[in-house]
Parts: structure tokens; C-alpha cells; sequence
């Protein structure tokens, strides 16, 4: 265990050319996913800019936007960040340029591969994981790349300690392979197109697990550690407290993966895991303030520097968004808070002050930081950057404005009611209209936001132009590692074994009946007693093992995923184990025909999922307006579910069944144009809906993997499974016909409304009744 | 209702379960971090600033 040390001076070539190329992609993108979201904010202040074209709609664009803003922009910013400070912390060029090639160009190629068939409608209809399945296979390789070339650069290093930075790094890594993988498993019906495993109220705590994790691992974790490293350089400080940073590391890392449930909080997820959500998320507050204000007070007596350096300017401001948003996340996961803006767009304010003031500010600050360093050259203008900051800072500023404002109004309109809480005040429409003038202020802010980073590419370019950059050098003294801490003695060990101890005991005295709670007591004094008395009389092991676990990635990374593994464990097992069609009581859902999955097919693909949600909660509001709370068993065969999470328009729970229930015609008509049926109306025109053929062909397939996932839907061959569709369809277009309305059966709009009847359909089912026999023939 | 009982309230335990692992990490953690030697910290929170020749 114990670490020998011997000094040599070694020159070290860096390879900087991978962090200019992801500099560069980062900046293209993300003016690409600014203004697309500057274009879909548009599209809700004027629905006719959404050009009665597929590929065009918001519903479509929504993911391109959310896409290529989270994995272009800041994934391409974050890799530039972690290759460029991971080399210099850890005294090593990376391990390989051949990899660091394959990881730019095949990150690249997944961008490309998204921005091509988002719009082409081709999508899982999971939020922020809406790529087909091939490209998600691409990720994973991807990912791959980059953390074999990550561990093998951390493997040859000559620095032996690894400073917070590279802690975060590989939290990151780690942590996104395991959510990445998990929420994207699926069973594919072609090349295109699959069925996630997950279903209902299982699909929706796993896509929230990896959804806010998203937020949290893929934009938070590795920009801290982006901060760690450059705010120090930036300030010519080291951090005010490394301490803290610890701390603040593994609090965040072990609180942040349980924290997912609370976006779905007063929804029919088990009370259980909407109060570890809900809590969780308030312990978050404490690890997320001691992170600003350590980032903060490292500018301690580096204050006057922000009077005129853009850098710190960018930093300063970043880490302050950093601290606003983390203190709004805990307040909006507070259930009474949640109940009022749920659904609402304050939840889309609270995303961009993250986004556009930490996300977007760290990615300014450090570019503005990196570029004079990696083209040999003065940055081309400093008041451009100076501007860039301001613009930048008014921008989110009307942006995060607006959106509060909307997303509180209209949240309290929503729930207001009149003669004694019988009677609804306002209907859906009129909150839409009541909000409408500030979407207009929210995009401009976007805009503005968009056109500082515009700025801040061409300053970087002109910086750039007419420069050969080489890679830098550095001599370096470097401690060589003799002898480093193993896998096997790095966890198997007392410190490790009698936490532990005490982890297990804890839980079984709170957990077990009878003796067993005493033997429990006993178990856990026991095992206390024990570590105490072999910290007593092996002290200096303890102290070396947690010393040279600071060096030691390997060990490391294993109980960082132990860390991250335990909240998903504890979260989602139960869930899938018991919350299954079989152990349903109440209400199940009434498995879907061909032709309603067909038309389901056709509502995932043009996003309807990100303005409706399909979701009625345990509140005044939503019972009065939709009906009785949604339960669990009613979306219990949705793969994906359509829970939503954000509701542009209203919900559609029990859109085919009880008192909102259209006609067959209703529908028709407004697809075409909502404005005829629904005065001031924000939704698209579907005319392509009238024209396109419905795809039967691959009904048969889908249907198949229906029942491979234990939805006991209706086989057959396929001509019979066809034949029952177009029967299905038949009956829509006889009913059309009665309105006057002449259309062929074979139409997509006939599948969608045959899917929009069949929402809210469920059957009742008595206590401990057996499962459906069909259901369990085809669970097994 | 035996169902609910058996295979549903479980469940509510996990919620201590969380607390407990929870609270072992971070105490353990907290102590381990505050006893960690000054001159170590020091020199970690230096490795951003060691010189260069860029």
C-alpha cells in the first residue's frame, strides 16, 4: 500500500490539438442548438412559424434543440475542458491520438446522425433520449473511446495524487455509462424504430433516474470539475478550500442519483420514492452551496480583476448561476411548491438559468481562457468578450424573467376555482393566452443570449486565423509511482468492510421484525466496537489507505460506482419488481389494438409528448379540469410511457374516455386546425397526417415485441393483424363520414384518433384477482 | 391485502435504508477529509497552478 517516490524531470508534449477541434465543434454547435431553441420559442409565440411542415414542428424540434444543446454544446465543451486541464494535472500527453481522433469523429458523426433523424420524426419519445437505437449504440462505443482513453492517460501518468478535477471527471464517466446504458435498453421492431423494456410507471422513474441525472452528471459534475481547474488558473489562486471540494464531491456524487423522482412528484409514483426524491433533493442544497461558495471565495482577493477581465467576468457569473439554480432545483422539488410549477414553464427557467448562466458562462470563460493559450496569441478583442458578457447577462435575464412569470401565472390560474372549489376558473386556453405576450420577451432573450455566442465564435475565430498552433510543452519534475493501491486491497479493507458493517446493520435494525432487530443492535455495536478497536491499533494503515486512495484510480472509480449504483438499486428494483400488470389492484389498462399502437407510433413521433402530458395528479386543479388522479395500472403497458413534463397543452390522460371525451370528427378537424375548434390555439397544423399512409406492414413486428415485453396484446398473422386494423379504421371513417368528413382508411389521422379514443381506457379489476391468463401467458 | 402487505410496504423501508448508507458516507467522509494532513491539501490544491511552459 505504501507509496515510494523518485524524482526525474521529463519534457511532455500535450496534445492540444484534440481541445481546439472540440473547442471549435462546441462553439458551431452550439449556435446550431441555440438557434433552433430560439426558433421553437418563436414557434410557441407564433404557431404559424411552424410552416405546416413535418420536419419544422416544434414538437420535432424540441429534442434537436434539448440534443444538441446538452451533448453538442456542452459534451463537446466538456471534453475540451477535461483533455486539456487532465493533461496537465496528471503530467501525461493522452494515451492515445489515435483514440482521441476516433472520439472527435465519432462524436461528431452521432451530432450529425441527430440533427438528421430528430427532425425526420424518428425518435424514442423519451425526453433528452429520443435517439434511435443505432445511434445510441454509437454513444456507448463512444463513450467507451473516451473512458479507455481517460483511464489509460490516468494510467501513465507522472503526477501520483489526483487533484478533485479528475474525481469529478471520472464520476462523470462512470456514472453516465451506467444511466446511458440502463434507461436506453429496448428491444428494436427495425432499424429505426423500438420499444423500450421499461413500461409505465417503470419507464418513467428509470427515464427520470437518468433524466435528471442527466442535468446532474452530464452538465453539472464535469463542469465542476472544469471549475476546479480553471478558476484557480484564471484567478492565479489555488481553490479557497480543498477540503470543501471533497466534501462537496462525494455529498454530490452520492445525493444527486437519488434525487430523480421528484419530477414526478404528486403523480401515481409510489409516495415512498416521492418523499426520497423530494428529500434527497433538499440535502442537495447544502453539497451545491458549499460548490459556489468554495468557487466564489477562490476569487478572494482577485475581485479587481473583474472590473476588466472577461474571463473571471464569465466565471464569476457562472458560478453565481450555478448557485441560483441549485437553490431553485431543492425549492421546486418541495411538493407544494411542485404542484404549483409542475408542468408549467418555470421548470423550462429554472433548465435555462442552469443551461444558458452555468453551463453556458463556464463554456465563455473558459474558452475566452483557452484560446490566447492554444493559438500562441492575444485574444483578437476584449471588450467583444466584455460585450459578449453582457449581452449574454441581459439575455438570460429576460429569458429566466419571463419564464418564471409565465410559469407561475399560469400555474395558479390553472388551479384557481370559484363557487367553493367546485368550478374551474380559467379554462386551459385562456392561460395559454394569458401568457402568450411574454414568450415573445423569453425569445428575445434567447436571442440575445444566441447572438453574444455568435460573438464569442467570431472572436475566437479571428484569434485563431492565420495561426499555427503547436502543442504546448511542459518539463515537469515527476514523482514516478513505484507501487500503487490495488483493486482487491483498495476495497477489501477495515475502513471500507466496517462502514459497511454498519450500512447493513443499520438497515436490518430498521428494516426487520423481532429478534431480529435486536441482533441487529448488536450487529451494528459490534461491528463499530471492532473498527474502532482496529483503528486503535492499526492507525497508520487506515491513514495510508485513504492517502493512497487519493492516487489510486482504479479503487477509486469502483467506489464512486458503488456510490452511484446504490441510489438506481434501492430506486428502481422494487419498482419493476412490484409494480407490474399482475400485482395491479384497481385499475389496469386495456391493452391497445394494432391500429391505436400505430397511432400511438404516429403521437411519439411528432413529439406530442412535449407539450401534452398524459398525467393526472392529486390535485385540485387537475381533478377538476381531467378527472380522478391517474393511477398507476392505467399506463402500466405504455413502452414508452407518455407521462410528459411539460404541458403546452392540456393533458390527455382520459382524452377517450369520461367528461373531455371528443367526437371522431372533433379530432379530425382539429388536427387540421386547432384554431377551428379551440379559439387562440398555440398547436401546429398536421395536414401531412390527412395524406400519409399508416404503416400496417410493420404491425405485425411491433406487435411481437409488444408481447415480448408482457403486454398481452391481440397476435396473429399478419394479414389477420392488417385486416383487424383497416376493420378498426373502417368504423373511424364510417363515423367520419356521418360529419361529412371523406377520408380512406388507411390514413394516418384515422390511426391517431383511434389512439387519442383509446386514452384513459382501462378495465376494473377486483382485489387479488388473478392477472388476465392472456397477460400472464405472455409475461412469461 | 396480504399482497399490499408483503410485497408493497417493504418498500417503505428503503427510504431509512437510503439514510443510513447516506449518513455513513458522509460522516466517514467529513472525518476522513478533516483529518487529512494540511501540507497534502496544500500541495493538491497547488497541481492547477504549477508552472508551465506554455
Amino acid at each position: 500500500m505504501s507509496t515510494a517516490t523518485m524524482g526525474e524531470k521529463v519534457t511532455i508534449t500535450y496534445n492540444d490539438k484534440i481541445v481546439r477541434r472540440f473547442m471549435g465543434a462546441s462553439l458551431i454547435w452550439g449556435i446550431v442548438g441555440m438557434l433552433v431553441g430560439v426558433v421553437i420559442a418563436l414557434q410557441l409565440a407564433f404557431w404559424k412559424l411552424n410552416f405546416d411542415t413535418p420536419w419544422l414542428t416544434f414538437g420535432r424540434l424540441r429534442p434537436l434543440h434539448t440534443n444538441a444543446v446538452i451533448f453538442a454544446f456542452v459534451g463537446n465543451m466538456m471534453f475540451a475542458g477535461i483533455y486539456y486541464s487532465t493533461q496537465r494535472l496528471v503530467k501525461a500527453r493522452l494515451a492515445s491520438d489515435f483514440l482521441s481522433g476516433l472520439h472527435f469523429w465519432g462524436w461528431q458523426l452521432i451530432i450529425l446522425s441527430a440533427a438528421i433523424t430528430l427532425p425526420l420524426g424518428l425518435t424514442r419519445g423519451k425526453e433528452y433520449a429520443e435517439l434511435i437505437w443505432p445511434i445510441n449504440i454509437a454513444v456507448a462505443l463512444i463513450w467507451v473511446v473516451f473512458a479507455i482513453n481517460f483511464f489509460w492517460t490516468l494510467a501513465k501518468r507522472n503526477e501520483p495524487t489526483l487533484y478533485v478535477a479528475i474525481w469529478f471527471y471520472i464520476a462523470t464517466i462512470i456514472t453516465v455509462a451506467m444511466l446511458y446504458i440502463v434507461n436506453h435498453l429496448s428491444i428494436p421492431t427495425s432499424l429505426i424504430h423500438s420499444y423500450p423494456i421499461f413500461g409505465g410507471v417503470q419507464d418513467g422513474l428509470v427515464q427520470w433516474w437518468y433524466g435528471h441525472n442527466a442535468v446532474a452528471i452530464f452538465l453539472t459534475t464535469p463542469i465542476l470539475g472544469i471549475m476546479y481547474y480553471f478558476l484557480p488558473k484564471a484567478a492565479g489562486r489555488p481553490v479557497y478550500s480543498y477540503r470543501l471540494s471533497i466534501v462537496h464531491f462525494w455529498s454530490l456524487v452520492f445525493i444527486y442519483i437519488w434525487a430523480g423522482p421528484h419530477h414526478l412528484l404528486n403523480t401515481s409514483l409510489p409516495n415512498w420514492l416521492q418523499s426520497l426524491g423530494m428529500i434527497f433533493s433538499l440535502m442537495l442544497w447544502a453539497p451545491s452551496w458549499g460548490g459556489m461558495l468554495n468557487g466564489l471565495l477562490t476569487l478572494r482577493g482577485a475581485w479587481d480583476k473583474l472590473r476588466t477581465d472577461p474571463v473571471i467576468k464569465f466565471f464569476a457569473a457562472g458560478v453565481t448561476f450555478y448557485g441560483m439554480a441549485t437553490f431553485e432545483g431543492p425549492l421546486l422539488a418541495i411538493k407544494s411548491v411542485n404542484a404549483l410549477s409542475h408542468y408549467t414553464d418555470w421548470t423550462i427557467g429554472h433548465v435555462h438559468s442552469g443551461a444558458l448562466g452555468w453551463n453556458g458562462f463556464m463554456a465563455a470563460g473558459m474558452f475566452y481562457w483557452l484560446a490566447p493559450r492554444l493559438y500562441g496569441r492575444k485574444l483578437y478583442s476584449e471588450s467583444m468578450a466584455n460585450m459578449h458578457f453582457w449581452i449574454g447577462t441581459i439575455g438570460i435575464l429576460f429569458y429566466v424573467a419571463a419564464m418564471w412569470v409565465t410559469g407561475i401565472m399560469q400555474g395558479l390560474m390553472l388551479s384557481e376555482t370559484k363557487e367553493g372549489g367546485t368550478v374551474l376558473t380559467y379554462t386551459f386556453i385562456q392561460t395559454v393566452n394569458a401568457i402568450l405576450p411574454l414568450y415573445h420577451l423569453r425569445a428575445l432573450g434567447g436571442l440575445m443570449f444566441m447572438v453574444g455566442m455568435v460573438m464569442c465564435a467570431y472572436n475566437i475565430w479571428m484569434t485563431a486565423r492565420g495561426t499555427k498552433p503547436a502543442d504546448a510543452t511542459a518539463e515537469v519534475f515527476v514523482e514516478k509511482v513505484e507501487a500503487k493501491l490495488g483493486l482487491g486491497r483498495g476495497i477489501f479493507n477495515a475502513p471500507v468492510l466496517t462502514c459497511l458493517g454498519i450500512v447493513v446493520f443499520s438497515t436490518t435494525w430498521a428494516a426487520l421484525p423481532g429478534i431480529w432487530t435486536g441482533l441487529s443492535i448488536l450487529g451494528l455495536i459490534a461491528t463499530v466496537a471492532l473498527g474502532l478497536m482496529h483503528k486503535e491499533f492499526n492507525n497508520q494503515s487506515w491513514s495510508d489507505w485513504h492517502q493512497a486512495l487519493l492516487g489510486a484510480s482504479l479503487p477509486f472509480s469502483t467506489l464512486v460506482l458503488v456510490a452511484a449504483v446504490i441510489g438506481g438499486v434501492v430506486q428502481i428494483l422494487p419498482t419493476v419488481i412490484v409494480n407490474r400488470a399482475d400485482n395491479l389492484e384497481g385499475v389496469r389498462q386495456i391493452p391497445y389494438t394494432g391500429l391505436e399502437l400505430a397511432g400511438r407510433d404516429i403521437y411519439v413521433r411528432e413529439g406530442c409528448y412535449n407539450c401534452h402530458s398524459q398525467q393526472i395528479r392529486t390535485l385540485v386543479g387537475d381533478v377538476l379540469r381531467y378527472g380522478d388522479p391517474s393511477r398507476i395500472g392505467e399506463s402500466i403497458y405504455d413502452h414508452p410511457y407518455q407521462w410528459g413534463s411539460k404541458r403546452s397543452g392540456p393533458d390527455l390522460a382520459r382524452e377517450g374516455d369520461g367528461p373531455n371525451k371528443k367526437t371522431n370528427d372533433w379530432h379530425y378537424r382539429h388536427m387540421l386546425n386547432p384554431r377551428d375548434l379551440s379559439d387562440g390555439s398555440i398547436m401546429p397544423n398536421y395536414p401531412w397526417l390527412e395524406t400519409n399512409l399508416t404503416d400496417l406492414n410493420a404491425l405485425p413486428r411491433k406487435i411481437e415485441v409488444q408481447k415480448m415485453l408482457g403486454v398481452p396484446m391481440k397476435g396473429g398473422t399478419p394479414d389477420e393483424i392488417k385486416a383487424a386494423a383497416l376493420a378498426q379504421a373502417g368504423e373511424i371513417v364510417a363515423d367520419l363520414k356521418n360529419a361529412r368528413i371523406d377520408v380512406k382508411p388507411d390514413r394516418e389521422l384515422v390511426a391517431l384518433i383511434a389512439y387519442l379514443q383509446k386514452l384513459g381506457k382501462s378495465e376494473i379489476i377486483a382485489p387479488q384477482s388473478p392477472a388476465a391468463p392472456e397477460a400472464k401467458t405472455a409475461a412469461k | 391485502m396480504f399482497r399490499r402487505i408483503l410485497i408493497e410496504n417493504w418498500q417503505t423501508t428503503l427510504t431509512l435504508v437510503s439514510f443510513a448508507i447516506f449518513g455513513v458516507v458522509f460522516i466517514s467522509v467529513l472525518i476522513r477529509t478533516m483529518l487529512a494532513p494540511r501540507e497534502q491539501i496544500q500541495k493538491i490544491a497547488n497541481l492547477p497552478l504549477e508552472e508551465d511552459n506554455e
